[in-house]
C-alpha cells in the first residue's frame, strides 16, 4: 500500500486513507504554511473543543483529584463528614502488603487479557458478518445490541439463574452431557471462565459495533484493487482490512481494556468475589476496602493504583500500537 | 440446471449467512432463558430440571414488577436522562473530536491521554467527592444531577471515537468543500457530519447504554423515589434473602425494549453511512 | 503551554475545593449533639426515615403502619419514608455515602444489626443510651444488645429481629419413621437414610457462599461446638478445637453427599429454593422461611415442613444456637432534627410498635417481653413461639472492624467447605486474618 502525500485528491488518497492519516496529520501542523492560517485554525479547534473540555474537566477533575488526594491521606470519620489529618503514604504501603492486592491485581490482569483477546477476535469477526449482510443488518444488530443494553446487575443475575448449582440450566446440561453434579461457580477455575462467558456475552457487541462503524469507513476500491491483485479473502482481511481498521480497533482494545480492568458486577453478584478470594477483583477490592470496611484512605489507595495501573498499560499500548495519540501539536 | 441449483442453495448457506446464525443464537439463547423464565411462576422458575417453555405461562411477574414498585416512573427518568446526555454527549463531542482530528490546536496528545485518564478512574471512588460536590451545589435529588455527571463521564469515550472516527475520513472532501468556498462551520456541518454517521451511532448507542445502565451514580446522588432510574428499582426488588428472578427478568424485559427500539429506529444511520462513505471516498 | 496553565489551574481550583470541602465539616461535638437530642422538638418538623419494606404477614408493608401509630402519639412529627435498598450491601453504600458526606438526611436510617460498632465508631450514627433510661434495654436480647454496643455505648435502637432454624420435611421422616434429630450426627444419618431411599436429593442445605450468611453458619456451629470467633478476652479463637469440629463436620457433610457441592455457592435463595422445590430433607434458615416453604404454589412442600431450633453436636450439653440477625434504628448524627429522629427510633423499640409487628409481620418482634406474651403464642407461628427457646448468639460484631473479621471467616471456612484447603490449614489462614483485621491492617 502507498502513503500519498498529503496533497492528493479523491481517490487516491481514499486508497491509502487510513494507512497515511498518521503521517497526514503529523505533517499537517507542520508543512501548512505558517502564520494566519494556521492560528486561525488552532482557534476553531478550541472554540470546537472547548464546551466538550470545560464540562469534562469541571465536573471530573475535582473528583478524581480528591481520591487521589484521599489516597495519601489519613482520613477519619467525624460528625459532619470527612476529617483529612496530614499526608502519608502508610496507605499504599498497606496495599504493598497485601497479599489480598496482589491476588486481585493477578485476577484483574488475567481477566482482562483472556477476555479483551477473545472478544476482540469474535467481534471482529461478528463485525465482518455484519458488514456483509443486506436487509437483516439492522435487526441482527439490534438482537446483538440487547446483551450490551441490559443493565449489567441484571444480565449478571440472568447469568446466577443460568449457572445456579440446583436449576441452572447450563449446570443441568453439563450434568446432562455426563460432567458429572458441576459446581461452576465453586471452584475457582471454573468460576473464572463462567465469568469469562459471561462478559464475552455481554460486551462482544461493543467491540464488534466499534469495527462494523470502521469497516464502514473502508472505501469499496481498496477492496477491488486487491481483487484485483488476486489475493483472497484471508489475505486481503490481514493486508487491506486490518491495516486500515487500526485506529478504530485502538479504541476497542483500549476502552475494552479500561472496562474489563474494573470488572465488578460479575464477579458481585456471581460469587461476591469467591470461592475464597479466587474471583476478587480490583473493583470489587476497592469496593469492600471503601464501603463496607469504610477504610476511606485504603480504598483511595486501591481505586488510584488501579487508575495508574491501567493507564500505563493503555499509554505502553499506544505507543506498541502507534495509534497516534500524540501526534500533531507538539 | 445443476449449477443454478448450486447457486440457490448457495446464496442461503454460505459463511455470512451461517456467520449470522451463529450470533444470533449465541446471543439470543441466555436472553431465551430470561424471556421465558419471566412467565414462569415461583415453583417453576426454579424447578429442576429446567423447563424449555413455561408450563403455566402467568404475567404475575409483569404484575409484580409494575404494582407496588414505581417501575413506570423510573423508566420515565431512565428515558429522560439517557436521552438528554446522549444528545448533549454527541453534539459536544462530535466539535471536540473533530477538532481533536484535524485543527491545528497545540497539546492534542496530552487532551487526548488525559480523557483516557478520566475514563480510567474507577467509578467507585469518584461517587463520594461527587456526592459532596453536587451536594454544596444543591444539585442532589434532581434530573440535571445525574445528566451532568453522565455527560461528563461519558463524553470521554465519545470524543476519542469520534476523533479517531474522523481520522479515517478522507481530508480531501473538506479541502474541496473549502476550495468550493464554503465557511469551516459549514464544511464541518454539511460535510463531515454525515460521513460521521457510523460513528455517532456507535457513540450514542454506547452513550445511551452506559446511562441507562449506570447504577452506583443513580443510587447515590439521587435517594429520592421520584428520581431514580430503572437500574436502583431494579435493585429494589431484591429483598435481603430472596432473589426475584421472575420480578427481576420481567423488569429486565421491560427495560431492555427501549433499547432495542432505539437501534431499530437508527439502524438506518448505520447502512446510509456506508454507501455514502463508499460513493464519495 | 495553553493547556497545561488551565490544568494547573484547575487543579489548584480543585485542590482548593477539597480543603473547603472537609474543612466546613466536622466540626460538632458530641455533647451538643446529645444535648439536642434530648429535646423533644416544639414546633412541627418531617423528618425522613431510610428504611427498606417491612413485610407484612399478609404481604402488604408495616412501615405506613407504624408511622400512623407513632402520629397518634407525637402528632407534630411528620414522618417520611425514604425508600432503602433491602439488601445490606446497596444500603450500605447510599448510607455511608449521604452520611459520610455530612448529609443532614435521612434523619434515621433502619439498618443491619452488624452495623453499631463500625458506624459508630466511624461517626455515622448517634451513641443514643444517654437519652434513655438504665432499664430501658432490659426487655430485649443480650445478644441484640452486644451487638449494638461498642465500648460502653449504644449505637442502635432495636427494631425486628431474626433467628436461624432447622427446618425439615416432616413426611419423609414420617415416611422412614425417623424423629427429628436431636444432634448434628443424628441429622446426617437420618439424611442419608433418606437420600439411599431416594426419597430426597439432598439430605441438608445451607449458606456456603462467600458472604455474611456463611458467617452466620459458622457462628452457629462454633457455637454449638462450644468455640466462638473471638474468646471473651478478645482472643482469636477460630483455630481452636472446636473450630475444628464445626468446620470438620461442615466439611465432612459436603464430602459425604449429605450437602451438595454447590453449596459453596449457596445463598439464602439458593437453599430455600433446594428446600421448596422438594430436594433437600433438612434446611438451615431464617425465620421468613417458614412462610415461604409454607406457601401454596411458590413451595412444593407446603404443608410438608416443620421447623425446630437447631440441634447441637453429641457430647455437648446445649443445643438451639441461632445467630441473631435483625434491623435496628440508627440516628444520623447531622440530622437537624434530633430530637424528633430519637422520639420515632424509639417508638420504634417499645412495645406499642413491637406489638404491631408481632400481630401483623412477617419479621420478629425484638422485644423479649413480646415474645413471651400470650399475644405472640396465639399467633401460632412456630418461628415466633419457639424464639424464646433458642440461645441466641451475636456474629464477633463489637469490633469497627467487623466486615474485615467476617470476610476473614467466610472466605477461609469456603475454602476448606470446597476443598481446596485442608480444614486446619484454612482456619488457621482465619486466625492471621482476623488478627490483622482486629489490628486495623487489613484491607
Amino acid at each position: 500500500m502507498s502513503t500519498t502525500s498529503t496533497t492528493s485528491t479523491t481517490t487516491g488518497g481514499a486508497r491509502g486513507a487510513a494507512a497515511r492519516t498518521a503521517k497526514d496529520t503529523r505533517t499537517a501542523g507542520r508543512t501548512a504554511p505558517r502564520g494566519s492560517t494556521e492560528r486561525r485554525l488552532a482557534r476553531a479547534g478550541w472554540l470546537y473543543a472547548s464546551p466538550a473540555l470545560t464540562l469534562v474537566a469541571a465536573v471530573t477533575i475535582f473528583p478524581i483529584l480528591f481520591s487521589v488526594v484521599l489516597s495519601f491521606s489519613e482520613v477519619h470519620l467525624s460528625y459532619g463528614g470527612f476529617r483529612i489529618d496530614g499526608f502519608t503514604t502508610d496507605n499504599y504501603a498497606a496495599l504493598a502488603h497485601s497479599s489480598a492486592w496482589f491476588q486481585s491485581l493477578a485476577f484483574t490482569v488475567g481477566f482482562t487479557l483472556v477476555t479483551v483477546a477473545l472478544e476482540l477476535a469474535l467481534g471482529t469477526a461478528a463485525a465482518l458478518v455484519l458488514e456483509r449482510l443486506g436487509a437483516a443488518r439492522g435487526w441482527i444488530l439490534a438482537v446483538l445490541l440487547l446483551p450490551w443494553a441490559m443493565i449489567n446487575v441484571v444480565a449478571a443475575q440472568l447469568w446466577g439463574y443460568l449457572y445456579n448449582g440446583t436449576y441452572g440450566v447450563v449446570s443441568w446440561a453439563i450434568e446432562a452431557l455426563g460432567g458429572g453434579e458441576p459446581v461452576i461457580l465453586g471452584r475457582p477455575v471454573p468460576a473464572m471462565a463462567a465469568m469469562a462467558v459471561a462478559d464475552i456475552w455481554k460486551t462482544t457487541p461493543f467491540v464488534a459495533i466499534i469495527v462494523l462503524a470502521g469497516l464502514m469507513q473502508i472505501p469499496k476500491d481498496v477492496y477491488e484493487a486487491a481483487e484485483i491483485d488476486g489475493s483472497g479473502p484471508w489475505t486481503t482481511f490481514w493486508r487491506v482490512t486490518l491495516p486500515q481498521l487500526r485506529p478504530i480497533l485502538a479504541i476497542a482494545v483500549l476502552f475494552r481494556t479500561l472496562q474489563a480492568f474494573g470488572v465488578f458486577d460479575l464477579p458481585f453478584v456471581l460469587t461476591q468475589g469467591g470461592p475464597g478470594t479466587a474471583t476478587q477483583s480490583l473493583a470489587i477490592l476497592g469496593y469492600k476496602t471503601l464501603f463496607q470496611n469504610l477504610s476511606i484512605g485504603p480504598g483511595a489507595a486501591v481505586a488510584t493504583s488501579t487508575a495508574v495501573l491501567v493507564l500505563g498499560c493503555c499509554l505502553l499500548f499506544l505507543r506498541a500500537f502507534r495509534a497516534q495519540v500524540d501526534e500533531g501539536g507538539r | 440446471m445443476r449449477t443454478r441449483a448450486t447457486r440457490g442453495w448457495r446464496a442461503y448457506v454460505n459463511v455470512v449467512n451461517i456467520g449470522a446464525l451463529i450470533i444470533v443464537v449465541l446471543t439470543t439463547a441466555p436472553l431465551y432463558w430470561m424471556a421465558t423464565a419471566s412467565f414462569k411462576g415461583t415453583g417453576e422458575i426454579s424447578a429442576s430440571p429446567p423447563t424449555l417453555f413455561p408450563e403455566h405461562a402467568t404475567t404475575g411477574n409483569y404484575a409484580d414488577a409494575f404494582g407496588g414498585n414505581s417501575l413506570g416512573r423510573y423508566l420515565f427518568n431512565s428515558a429522560l436522562v439517557s436521552v438528554v446526555s446522549t444528545v448533549v454527549v454527541l453534539a459536544l463531542a462530535f466539535f471536540a473530536g473533530y477538532a481533536l482530528a484535524r485543527l491545528p490546536m497545540r497539546g492534542r496528545g496530552p487532551i487526548m491521554v488525559s480523557l483516557l485518564m478520566i475514563s480510567v478512574f474507577p467509578a467507585i471512588a469518584v461517587v463520594t467527592p461527587l456526592y459532596l460536590l453536587e451536594r454544596s451545589a444543591g444539585m442532589l435529588n434532581s434530573y440535571q444531577g445525574l445528566i451532568i455527571p453522565y455527560i461528563a463521564f461519558n463524553l470521554p469515550f465519545s470524543i476519542w471515537i469520534l476523533r479517531n472516527y474522523l481520522l479515517g475520513v478522507p481530508r480531501a472532501l473538506e479541502e474541496a468543500a473549502t476550495v468550493d468556498g464554503a465557511s469551516p462551520l459549514r464544511t464541518v456541518v454539511s460535510v463531515i457530519l454525515p460521513l460521521a454517521r457510523p460513528g455517532l451511532f456507535t457513540a450514542g448507542v454506547f452513550t445511551f447504554t452506559a446511562t441507562w445502565a449506570e447504577f452506583l451514580m443513580a443510587l447515590t446522588l439521587n435517594s429520592e423515589d421520584a428520581f431514580r432510574t430503572v437500574p436502583v428499582g431494579m435493585a429494589l426488588f431484591t429483598s435481603q434473602y430472596t432473589v426475584p428472578y421472575g420480578t427481576i427478568f420481567a423488569g429486565a424485559m421491560v427495560a431492555t425494549v427501549p433499547i432495542a427500539i432505539l437501534v431499530l429506529v437508527f439502524r438506518r444511520s448505520v447502512i446510509s453511512g456506508m454507501t455514502s462513505g463508499a460513493v464519495k471516498g | 503551554m495553553a493547556l497545561s496553565r488551565r490544568m494547573l489551574l484547575a487543579s489548584a481550583g480543585s485542590v482548593a475545593m477539597t480543603a473547603g470541602l472537609t474543612t466546613a465539616c466536622g466540626t460538632n461535638n458530641l455533647d451538643d449533639l446529645l444535648v439536642k437530642a434530648e429535646r423533644p422538638p416544639k414546633g412541627p418538623v418531617t423528618i425522613r426515615w431510610w428504611a427498606g419494606k417491612i413485610p407484612a404477614r399478609d404481604g402488604g408493608d408495616m412501615r405506613p403502619a407504624i408511622i400512623r401509630a407513632f402520629r397518634r402519639t407525637h402528632p407534630n412529627i411528620r414522618i417520611e419514608i425514604v425508600k432503602g435498598l433491602s439488601t445490606t450491601d446497596g444500603n450500605r453504600v447510599g448510607l455511608t455515602t449521604q452520611i459520610g458526606g455530612g448529609s443532614a438526611t435521612p434523619d434515621v436510617y433502619l439498618g443491619d444489626i452488624t452495623w453499631p460498632a463500625q458506624f459508630g465508631a466511624n461517626y455515622l450514627a448517634l451513641p443514643v443510651e444517654s437519652l434513655v433510661p438504665k432499664n430501658f434495654w432490659d426487655p430485649y436480647p443480650r445478644a441484640l444488645m452486644q451487638a449494638s454496643s461498642l465500648k460502653g455505648k449504644v449505637y442502635a435502637f432495636p427494631c425486628y429481629s431474626d433467628a436461624a432454624y432447622l427446618f425439615y420435611r416432616k413426611d419423609l421422616l414420617a415416611k422412614h419413621g425417623l424423629p427429628v434429630p436431636k444432634s448434628w450426627e443424628e441429622l446426617e444419618r437420618s439424611a442419608r437414610r433418606i437420600q439411599r431411599a431416594g426419597d430426597a436429593d439432598y439430605g441438608f442445605v445451607w449458606q456456603g457462599s462467600v458472604s455474611e450468611s456463611l458467617t452466620c453458619v459458622v457462628t452457629e456451629f462454633l457455637a454449638d461446638a462450644g468455640g466462638s470467633v473471638l474468646d471473651r478476652s478478645g482472643r482469636v479463637a477460630v483455630a481452636d478445637e472446636p473450630a475444628q469440629r464445626a468446620v470438620s463436620y461442615l466439611r465432612g457433610l459436603v464430602d459425604a453427599g449429605v450437602t451438595p457441592s454447590a453449596v459453596t455457592t449457596y445463598a439464602e435463595q439458593d437453599a430455600m429454593d433446594a428446600f421448596a422445590g422438594g430436594r433437600a430433607v433438612f434446611l438451615r434458615n431464617w425465620a421468613y422461611a417458614w412462610g415461604m416453604s409454607d406457601a401454596d404454589g411458590a413451595s412444593k412442600v407446603a404443608g410438608k415442613v416443620g421447623v425446630v431450633p437447631r440441634p447441637g453436636f453429641e457430647g455437648r450439653p446445649h443445643s438451639g444456637y441461632a445467630c441473631l440477625g435483625g434491623w435496628s434504628n440508627f440516628i444520623n448524627p447531622n440530622s437537624e432534627n434530633l430530637g424528633a429522629a430519637v422520639a420515632f427510633a424509639r417508638f420504634c423499640a417499645e412495645e406499642e410498635s413491637q406489638m404491631m409487628l408481632l400481630r401483623q409481620a412477617g419479621v420478629l418482634p425484638a422485644m423479649d417481653t413480646v415474645l413471651d406474651s400470650p399475644a405472640a403464642a396465639r399467633t401460632g407461628d412456630p418461628t415466633i413461639t419457639t424464639t424464646r427457646r433458642l440461645r441466641l448468639v451475636s456474629r464477633p460484631v463489637q469490633t469497627p472492624y467487623y466486615p474485615q473479621v467476617s470476610k476473614a471467616v467466610y472466605t477461609q471456612v469456603n475454602s476448606a467447605i470446597g476443598g481446596s484447603e485442608p480444614v486446619g490449614g484454612a482456619l488457621r489462614a482465619a486466625r492471621s486474618d482476623i488478627t490483622a483485621a482486629l489490628e486495623g491492617k487489613a484491607l
